[in-house]
């Protein structure tokens, strides 16, 4: 067991937790962010997508001890209260999310992408979502979306 | 007119779509309880053994931890059609994965240690591993006995016992040898459809919390009412005492219709008397869950010189692994089989078979991807050998408004020739296009729901005059929230942020069949529609009392009464439910819906059984390019054409549309769950591929309004139609470019070069 320093989302937070710890088992079991979420143990789903140090991760597989000192964000770091921000809600305007599971890891993943990259092609955007699977919306309004936050609709 | 509607056909966004985008929906994995314990299944490494003994004490010496395994469980048998599942294997296993013990502990990883300590001794059997082997005489039986089966099924059962065949059925009409005989051509063909798997992102999840008599259990389920009944069945309580109450489901496709980890949970909590949590692994998703049932499809096709279609012998031969849960898609193909054709000396025959595989289900179209593969290759051979184009051949025989379909019905509000013009349009049919670039065609069908397909719905208005929808019906992410919000808002003249909608919990929401089979919309929306309509009455009753004027004389608009009668009178609804509220009594409306009849056997006709409502059409084409050289087929756009009736949410409609066109790529590209002597051996995401957002086309959704009279705003359903016709229509546009058949699903490269390669041979010899 070890004591670490974490900050998720601008808040400093203080957990025991063994040193092999995931991050995504720390932020879902003992901060109780369960925004991120499990769909594999292959790191290939996405869907535990946060931003550590604004780079796009899986926290499946980081330990959450190597990201103390870290500026981690996670899905319940966007948005204001009950506000939705520009990019959540494009995504439901586009139809982006259906049952919603892949949704908190996709938004995170296009938050990175769309800082790396404010005006990417088509292409781009395909390429930037290849770590985050969806099964239920074909990725289209996925795409569209984060084009449409790119042209600043 | 059908454009007046103010909220009907509008893109709406989902009620539920805040908390899913912000993180905060509470999905099957994220339920937590206090002083909740983690479950876990300890499963057969064999795919048919018997058991010669189970040591448990080992395991349960580990202090805080419950073990139980076959003797502390209820000895019943349980399944929604065939009931041959045990909550834990009793005597012998059947396939690789299913459940011996589970065990419960304060961690995850002390359940798992616990596992780890039970001592399983196995005898292993001789097993049978597709549906071939296990139709065969003197096979290996996986099931000693067959049956029983549920009620509704009893009348269409027919097992062959002693053998592996749990289900054979055959349905005949009209000559069809001598249709056979008499017809110009004959076309003979047999294909392959492999298993896929559902791959919704969220795993199966359960939390089972017993209390005194009362057990509750939270789960991301498609049918919680089933649910609830076998539950209840099973461990000998009343329903009245057993909660099924839905989370957030991250995704279902037919996955998540029965009982996985609810059995389970329920009795590890019995025994513990804590409250129990169970998330499956992805890989206990793939080999332990299901997968779609595989099927051998052989088609015998006789055609007029003119293309005209005498007659169709179509035979099924499925594999429904360990469990038959392939009995509605070998059902369904009985129906669904021939396509939208017109065809009149007609014979389906399908037969279904235990493997010692893990058990196959109903998935996203269930039987009718697995026919249709064959039936639109077919016809694009028939096409090619009588010098017809594909499109023409189609336009020829497709169903068109009152022919007669292949269960004896009369063909009502169909769009399907609307559907396939636009797609061949779309596509740039019949245009020039470069040598390595081929365009396929496919038209699909799909019969309504059967069986009992009811559902029942309140619509309740607040004190501020909005109003609240109670369904029981399953949200899996196809849109069923904001639709039934719509119908209710265009029935009460409220605008559809006023409306709100419940999730399904057995406790508190009408009774709903349950989310399968694009049944929702059409059979959950009519009964919100008729609920919507009750409560508007009743809203209006009050108001005629207060004003004095009669009932006929109000209506509803933007949040008042109001009477075309007296232009003056403008009561807000606030007003009338305080009185209602205050003075009168709640409003509270009631709606139910049952669909018009049933056909869960053939011929129906036989048995005096109605028109059902509610046949679903589509037409897809697409456009791929193929490297003859490495066989890589690179599909360049699709379109997906559907004849919706009326299209309530074009966001969810199209929605639909597009994610079931992009699981139909994986089906016919690269899915397929891969077996070594029944084990699957590609159980993650890195073997087992779903397609990533880098083999996205370019898509083009297509709805065809064609109302539907018995529908909602005149709606059908639209769910599962746009996975099925895409691996045909690939396969057609393979042929196009270089002229060989694949008749194997998935269309992997190395087929495609295979078959290259036996055509030169076939030539050169
Ligand atoms: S949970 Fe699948 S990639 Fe992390
Ligand atoms: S919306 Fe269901 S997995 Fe993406």
């Amino acid at each position: 067991m070890a004591l670490l320093d974490l900050k998720v989302n601008g808040q400093e937070a203080q957990v025991e937790a063994p040193d092999t710890a995931l991050l995504l088992d720390v932020l879902r079991e003992r901060l109780f962010l369960t925004g991120a979420k499990r769909g594999c143990e292959t790191s290939h789903c996405g869907c535990c997508t946060v931003r550590v140090d604004g780079m796009a991760v899986h926290s499946c597989v980081v330990l959450a001890a190597r990201c103390q000192g870290k500026e981690i964000t996670t899905v319940e770091g966007c948005g204001d209260g009950m506000e939705l921000d520009r990019l959540q809600r494009l995504f439901l305007e586009h139809g982006a999310v259906q049952c919603g599971y892949c949704g908190p890891g996709m938004l995170m993943a296009a938050k990175a992408l769309l800082e790396r990259n404010p005006q990417p092609t088509l292409d781009e955007v395909k390429k930037g979502l290849d770590g985050n699977l969806c099964r239920c919306t074909g990725y289209t309004p996925i795409f569209d979306a984060i084009l449409a936050y790119s042209r600043g609709a | 007119m059908a454009d007046d509607y103010r909220v009907i056909g509008t893109p709406v966004v989902r009620p539920d779509g805040a908390e899913m985008i912000s993180g905060q929906a509470v999905y099957g994995p994220d339920v937590t309880q206090p002083g909740m314990l983690w479950g876990k299944i300890l499963r057969s490494p064999l795919p048919h053994a018997r058991i010669r003994s189970i040591d448990v004490e080992k395991a349960r010496a580990l202090p805080g931890v419950t073990v139980i395994s076959a003797h502390d469980v209820p000895d019943r048998r349980y399944g929604y059609a065939i009931e041959d599942e045990q909550i834990f294997a009793v005597e012998k296993v059947r396939y690789a994965g299913e459940p011996v013990a589970a065990a419960a502990a304060p961690d995850e990883e002390r359940a798992l240690e616990a596992l780890s300590l039970i001592d399983v001794e196995y005898e292993e059997l001789p097993a049978v591993f597709t549906a071939a082997e296990g139709a065969r005489d003197g096979a290996p039986l996986v099931h000693e006995e067959l049956g029983p089966a549920r009620s509704v099924y009893l009348a269409s059962w027919n097992p062959v016992p002693g053998t592996n065949i749990i289900h054979q059925a055959s349905h005949h009409r009209g000559d069809v040898d001598a249709a056979l005989a008499r017809a110009d051509y004959v076309f003979e063909d047999t294909f392959h459809a492999s298993q896929i798997h559902h791959c919704y992102m969220e795993p199966h999840a359960t939390l089972a919390s017993v209390r005194g008599s009362e057990v509750t259990v939270w789960t991301c389920s498609q049918e919680v009412f089933q649910l609830r009944t076998l539950l209840a069945g099973l461990f000998a309580i009343p329903e009245s005492r057993m909660r099924v109450i839905n989370t957030k489901v991250g995704g279902g496709f037919g996955g998540k219709i029965e009982p996985r980890l609810e059995p389970v949970a329920v009795a590890l909590s019995m025994h513990s008397r804590k409250p129990v949590k169970m998330v499956m692994t992805r890989a206990e998703e793939f080999t332990a869950a299901a997968g779609s049932t595989p099927a051998t499809v052989t088609v015998k096709t006789g055609v007029m010189k003119d293309g005209t279609l005498a007659a169709r012998d179509i035979d099924f031969l499925w594999d429904t692994g360990a469990h038959a849960e392939g009995l509605p898609p070998s059902n369904r193909a009985m129906k669904d089989g021939n396509g939208p054709y017109r065809v009149h000396d007609l014979r389906i025959s399908s037969t279904l078979v235990y493997t010692n595989k893990m058990r196959g289900t109903q998935l996203r179209g269930l039987g009718v991807p697995e026919g249709a593969f064959a039936i639109e290759s077919q016809m694009d051979m028939i096409a090619e050998r009588l010098g017809m184009d594909p499109l023409e051949l189609r336009l020829k025989n497709i169903l068109q408004e009152g022919d007669i379909n292949s269960i004896d019905d009369v063909v009502q509000s169909i769009g399907l020739q609307e559907c396939l013009e636009s797609v061949a349009r779309e596509i740039g049919w019949g245009e020039p296009k470069p040598p390595n670039v081929g365009r396929g065609l496919a038209v699909i069908a799909k019969s309504p729901t059967t069986h009992s397909s009811i559902s029942a719905a309140y619509v309740q208005f607040n004190e501020d005059g909005s109003a609240q929808v109670l369904v029981g019906a399953s949200e899996i992410g196809q849109g069923m929230t904001v639709v039934m919000c719509q119908i209710a808002a265009e029935v009460l003249g409220l605008p559809v942020e006023q409306v709100g909608i419940s999730s399904a919990d057995t406790a508190t929401t009408p009774y709903d069949r349950g989310t399968f089979s694009s049944r929702v919309t059409f059979y959950t929306g009519m009964a919100v529609k008729i609920a919507a309509e009750d409560a508007r009455n009743q809203l209006l009753d009050v108001a005629s009392r207060m004003v004095e004027i009669p009932r006929e004389d109000l209506a509803v608009a933007e949040e008042r009464v109001v009477s075309p009668v007296h232009p003056e009178l403008s009561l807000t609804f606030r007003e009338v439910l305080e009185r209602a509220h205050t003075s009168e009594r709640p409003i509270l409306g009631r709606g139910t819906y049952g669909g018009k009849g049933d056909y869960p056997t053939l011929p129906h006709k036989a048995q005096r059984k109605e028109y059902v409502p509610g046949w679903k059409y589509a037409a897809q084409a697409v456009e791929a390019e193929i490297d003859e050289e490495t066989g890589i087929i690179r599909v360049r756009r699709i379109a997906s054409a559907h004849d919706v009736g009326k299209s309530l949410n074009p966001t969810s409609v199209d929605g639909q549309i597009v994610g079931g066109v992009v699981m139909g790529l994986g089906y016919a590209l690269h899915e397929r769950l891969q077996f070594d002597n029944g084990r699957i051996v590609n159980p993650s995401f890195m073997d087992y591929k779903i397609p990533s957002s880098q083999e996205i086309p370019e898509i083009a959704p297509i709805a065809v309004e064609v109302p539907l009279p018995e529908g909602p705003f005149g709606a059908k359903g639209i769910g599962e139609l746009a996975i099925v016709g895409i691996a045909p229509a690939i396969g057609n546009a393979i042929h196009q470019v270089l002229g060989v058949r694949l008749k194997e699903l998935p269309l992997f490269p190395e087929r495609v070069l295979e078959a290259v390669e036996s055509q030169r041979k076939d030539h050169g010899g």
